[in-house]
This record gives structure tokens, C-alpha cells and sequence, in this order.
């Protein structure tokens, strides 16, 4: 009985070589559009080296149960690699300690995860990018005027960079006054809220700061309906945000390279399956997108192909 | 009760009748109310009144219906997913017919079809509410998660956005919605068969069976009602925000319940008021208009939250306590 369970085993794992490697990929959720332009990227960077991609997303957002049964199932089937975001960077050390002891190569991608061994890092300074981003604001308003910051889930670790790169802009600026800093926690209807609340104590902002591209279009939907002008900048270059930059609506929206994390994540993992050499560390810099460049992103991911590993890895 | 009044007499009257059994939850948020005037000058103002109605607004038109669901001593923990996939299917509607009717109407349809579904479960099979609308709750994100797959969909007629960001005579139109349903609300549960017979339920369901209460049609009744609530609070939540993603509802599910338990109906069923549900919408509201306009520390927000809605509930508690003792 045994016998023929490990025969039909072995015969399984034959046809999936023949058929490429297969790679696990773990997001954190199915809600955020991220994750979904870096699953994208992973798959169009599967298919560009002939391997097969098999995602694992829990179905209750950033759920810590959930991705450590995910990760006990994967260490059951064996894919050939994992490429892993961790949903929590601290609580995930476990689960990866067993995805070590199991001996799949795994690479982090997006979210640094605070312990295990990884094959490299793949990801985008939140710290620059918040910087870059909040420049390029404050430089338009000619480095004067009344900006208001909208956070996001306060304890995440984007968020800590993020705004800790805004701040670090506002600093350069001191003709900028930063009116208040109030959570929008990345939701949209939350930030419109807010920004409504907001427009009531100060009667003029000029510029508003928010750490993601959802949060930002709540903020351009209540000073559109309250008559108010201001200019807004958001984080991530969604497709939204790209539209609203197009229309005039937005000013600008830093560049999160989601598309381009999951393409490389994915090609590292599948060339180190190919003893390549592959880089420790990548970590994508900041660029700011804007009324004179986005016509590169203005692309549906779906669309898009990864770019060459060379040209990733110079980045 | 006289049976001479006119029509809109008998709706203030409905009104009022609610409103009584409300008093310090009322008294709560008015304390509130005064503590925020001295603080900020922005509060007292019409606009920011309005804002702060406009605010609660979807709030209140998600929790109403959930009120007459937790009047029969059940619980509806499927609306925020009912809103998220409302707001999806009639954005997707919308953007394919190009009509913004029958995006609203699929909208409240597909809420309407979560609450049917809800019902069925709780009256004729016989489901714990909790279970039922919990497990109702998963197959819901499911369903919007598969069809959004973590798109956006967005950029609405103005007419459709006109339903939450639009004003007649200066009043914002959701708020206009509020009342209109929380006075068919609160007219329904006070004067007509059907609410009495739902608080009947909620109170002791056995009496209420003997005495010839069809109870899993009114059961079923609530939940339609909670679930088409949902379908319209996701057109204002649509028209308001002017896109709609797959994790919209997530924020909802709690705060409408909290909502409906703060303005003071009970969780074991038979006492609680539409109106009362207005008041918990408006505290919760105030809380975060509060925080905004005093720029409270992001830090200190959850706290601060968490400890008013304690203490707006606390005097009620304490009276309610007292005179059971004298008893």
C-alpha cells in the first residue's frame, strides 16, 4: 500500500518536472491591488522561464493562522521554491523556520520578514519612497503652504517608513506648515471621512500627503465635493491613481515597483533552482510618477510582461 | 393613542414614542455634542453638523435594518461582506449598461438576495442567526474576492453620484435618506402587526408562536429587510466614494452592530428602537469628527474611542441597575 502511495509519488513529481518548476507563491491578501499586480508579475515571470505558478492567498486578509497552514501544506507538497511575503514580519519567523527545515529555497519579497533564511530579498524602500513621493509634492507647491498627512494603519511598517520619509521631506521644507497627521488606515471611505472632518477646523490645505493611492482618492473625492482645492499625492501607482494623475486630479503617486517585485522575486527563485547567480538583496528605489511619465505604467498589469532580469536587477 | 390622528400625525407620534425610550443614550451624545463645542470652534457649525449627519448617514442605513434582525434576538454578521458585494456587482452593472438604475437596482437586489438566503437559513433550517449569517458572511467575501480579484472599479455617472455626494437645499441627499428610513423605521416597529409581532419574537418566541405569530416569515422578513438595507447603504457608499474594491465592507460588520447595541437594543431580543440605532450611528460619528477636529495623536485614537463608547452606554446601565434594585 505504501509502495504504490510513493510510486504514484514519484511519478507525480516526474511530470511536474517535465512540465518546469513549480513555484509557490505567498501574498498576504486578495483585497489589496498590490498583491495582485505582483502575483501577475509573478506569473508572467513563470511563464517567461517555463515554470508553473500555484498561489497561496489567505482568504481572511493578512490572517497569521491561515498563511502557517498554508506554509504546512506547502511543506507537504514540496513545490520547487516559494517566493513568500510574510503577513506579519515578526509572527511568520516560525512558519518559515519550518519552510527552512523542509529545504525549499525561499525568497522575500516586499515585506522584510524578521528572521529565517532566505535566498535574498526582493523589495521597495518605503522610508525613500515616502520621501520622493512628499518632495515632489512639496516641491510643486513652492516649498510653502499648509499639507495635512494621512497615515495608515499606524503600527504597520509601511506606514512607519512611509511617514517617517514625509516627515524627513517636511523637515527640508520649513516654509511647509503640516497642519495634522490623522489615520486613514489605507481605507478609502475612512480618509474621505476624515479629510471631511479636516476641511472643517482649517480653512485652507494646500497639499495632502496619504500613504497609499486608495487613501488619496478618498482625500480627492471630499475636497472635490466641498469645492476645495489642494494638491494630493499617494503611494503605490495604481491604475486609479494613474487615471486620476492623467485627469488632471492627482499631482502624483510614488511607485511601489509591485509588478517588478513579483517578476524578480520569482526569477531569482527560479534561477537559483538553476544554480545562477542570484543578488542577496534587491530593493527597487524610489520614482515618482507624474503627469510627464506615466504613460510606461498606464499599461493594465495584465498586460504587462516582465522586464528583463538584467534590467531589474540594475535598477 | 388616538386612532383620529392623520397620517403624518401617526409617524411623529411613532417617532416620538421611540425616541422616549432613548433618553440618556440621547443625553449621552449631546454630552458629547458639548464637550466638542468648547474644544473646537469648527464644531458647532452647520456645516459641520451636516458633514457629521452626512457621516452617519450610511452608517445608520446599514444598521436599522440590522436593528429589526437583532429585535427578533437574532444577528446579521453578513452585512459589511453585503456591502462590499453590492457595491461591486451594481458598480460592474453600472459600468457595462451604462445605466445607473439598473446598477441601483441590482445592487439592493443582490443585498436583498444575501438577506433572503440569510433567512432561509435561520427560519426554515433551523440555523443559530450567529452560525448562519457568520458562515453567510465568508461566502459573501468569497464571492466579491473572486469577482474583483483585487481590482478597483470606478468613475460613476454624476447623476447616480449625486445619491451621496449631492445636496437639496443644502441638506446632503443621504441625510434625507437617513430620516426617511429611520421614520418608516421606527413607524413600522411601533405601529404596525408585523413590528409588534417582531418584538413578540424577540421576546419570548414560544408565547409568540402560541399566540399565532408566523414566525419564520417575519424571521425571514428581517433578514430580507437587513440584507436590501445593506444593498442600498452600498449605492450611497458607491456614489459617495465613486469606486468600489473587493474589501469595502470589511470596516462595517462591527461598528454597524456596535451601532445598534450602543443605541440601546438588545442582543437577547424584545427591546430596542430604531431610532436608538440613529443615536449609536451619531455617537460613534462624533468620536471620530471629534478626534479629527481636535488632531488627536493617531496614537491615542482607539483608546479614546473605545473609553467614550463605554461611558456613553455607562449612565444607562446605572439607571437601568438602580431601579431593578428598587424592585
Amino acid at each position: 500500500m505504501n509502495k504504490i502511495f510513493l510510486t504514484a509519488a514519484i511519478m507525480l513529481s516526474t511530470a511536474a518536472q517535465a512540465d518546469g518548476e513549480k513555484i509557490a507563491v505567498f501574498t498576504k491578501n486578495l483585497t489589496n491591488p498590490l498583491f495582485q499586480v505582483e502575483r501577475l508579475g509573478a506569473e508572467s515571470a513563470a511563464k517567461q522561464m517555463g515554470a508553473t505558478v500555484q498561489h497561496y492567498v489567505p482568504t481572511k486578509p493578512d490572517s497569521i493562522p491561515e498563511q502557517m497552514s498554508q506554509i504546512e501544506d506547502v511543506a507537504v507538497k514540496r513545490p520547487n521554491a516559494i517566493v513568500f511575503i510574510p503577513v506579519d514580519p515578526k509572527a511568520m519567523v516560525p512558519g518559515i523556520a519550518k519552510i527552512n527545515a523542509a529545504n525549499i529555497p525561499v525568497v522575500n519579497v516586499t515585506d522584510r520578514a524578521a528572521g529565517g533564511k532566505f535566498v535574498s530579498f526582493i523589495g521597495a524602500d518605503d522610508y525613500s519612497l515616502g520621501l520622493e513621493t512628499a518632495r515632489f509634492l512639496l516641491k510643486a507647491m513652492g516649498g510653502k503652504g499648509n499639507v495635512v498627512i494621512m497615515e495608515g494603519v499606524k503600527a504597520s511598517l509601511t506606514n512607519i517608513d512611509r511617514v517617517r520619509g514625509f516627515k524627513k521631506a517636511l523637515e527640508e521644507n520649513p516654509g511647509v506648515k503640516l497642519l495634522a497627521q490623522q489615520p486613514g488606515n489605507y481605507q478609502r471611505l475612512q480618509a474621505l471621512q476624515v479629510m471631511e472632518n479636516l476641511m472643517q477646523t482649517f480653512p485652507q490645505i494646500d497639499g495632502v500627503i496619504a500613504a497609499n493611492d486608495a487613501m488619496a482618492t478618498g482625500v480627492i473625492e471630499a475636497m472635490e465635493a466641498a469645492n476645495r482645492k489642494g494638491l494630493v499625492v499617494g503611494i503605490n501607482g495604481t491604475k486609479e491613481a494613474i487615471d486620476a494623475i492623467k485627469a488632471g486630479k492627482m499631482l502624483a503617486s510614488g511607485d511601489y515597483a509591485g509588478f517588478e517585485q513579483g517578476c524578480l522575486g520569482t526569477m531569482v527563485a527560479i534561477r537559483e533552482l538553476h544554480k545562477l547567480p542570484v543578488p542577496k538583496e534587491v530593493v527597487f528605489p524610489a520614482s515618482v510618477i507624474h503627469k510627464g511619465n506615466y504613460q510606461p505604467y498606464d499599461v493594465a498589469a495584465e498586460q504587462r510582461a516582465c522586464p528583463k532580469y538584467e534590467d531589474l536587477i540594475k535598477k | 393613542m388616538s386612532f383620529a390622528l392623520s397620517k403624518p400625525g401617526r409617524f411623529i407620534g411613532a417617532l416620538t414614542a421611540d425616541l422616549k425610550t432613548i433618553a440618556y443614550r440621547l443625553a449621552a451624545a449631546m454630552v458629547i455634542c458639548v464637550i466638542l463645542t468648547f474644544a473646537s470652534d469648527a464644531f458647532l457649525t452647520t456645516n459641520n453638523l451636516l458633514n457629521v449627519l452626512r457621516q452617519a448617514s450610511l452608517l445608520f442605513l446599514l444598521a436599522s435594518g440590522l436593528t429589526l434582525v437583532i429585535l427578533t434576538a437574532g444577528l446579521d454578521l453578513s452585512v459589511g461582506a453585503n456591502i462590499g458585494l453590492s457595491a461591486c456587482i451594481a458598480a460592474s452593472v453600472m459600468k457595462l449598461s451604462g445605466s445607473a438604475l439598473l446598477g441601483a437596482a441590482s445592487g439592493v437586489g443582490v443585498g436583498m438576495c444575501i438577506g433572503v438566503a440569510n433567512g432561509l437559513l435561520v427560519a426554515l433550517m433551523r440555523m443559530p442567526p450567529f452560525i448562519a449569517t457568520y458562515g453567510m458572511l465568508w461566502v459573501v467575501h468569497g464571492i466579491t474576492f473572486w469577482y474583483m480579484a483585487g481590482t478597483t472599479i470606478y468613475g460613476f455617472p454624476s447623476a447616480f453620484r449625486a445619491l451621496g455626494s449631492g445636496y437639496f437645499l443644502g441638506v446632503p441627499i443621504p441625510v434625507y435618506l437617513m430620516f426617511v428610513f429611520l421614520t418608516l423605521g421606527a413607524f413600522f416597529a411601533q405601529r404596525t402587526t408585523y413590528g409588534q409581532e417582531i418584538y413578540a419574537i424577540g421576546a419570548n418566541r414560544e408565547s409568540a408562536r402560541l399566540s399565532g405569530v408566523p414566525i419564520a416569515r417575519r424571521l425571514i422578513l428581517v433578514y430580507t429587510v437587513s440584507g436590501a438595507m445593506a444593498g442600498l447603504a452600498s449605492l450611497v457608499f458607491l456614489a459617495r466614494m465613486n469606486s468600489a474594491e473587493g474589501d469595502i465592507g470589511e470596516a462595517f460588520t462591527l461598528p454597524a452592530i456596535a451601532a445598534v447595541l450602543i443605541g440601546g437594543t438588545s442582543l437577547f431580543g424584545g427591546v430596542g428602537t430604531v431610532s436608538g440605532t440613529l443615536v449609536g450611528a451619531l455617537i460613534l460619528t462624533l468620536v471620530l469628527n471629534g478626534m479629527n477636529l481636535l488632531t488627536l495623536d493617531a496614537s491615542w485614537q482607539p483608546l479614546v474611542t473605545g473609553v467614550i463608547v463605554i461611558l456613553a452606554v455607562f449612565l444607562d446601565t446605572l439607571t437601568r441597575k438602580r431601579a431593578e434594585a428598587r424592585k
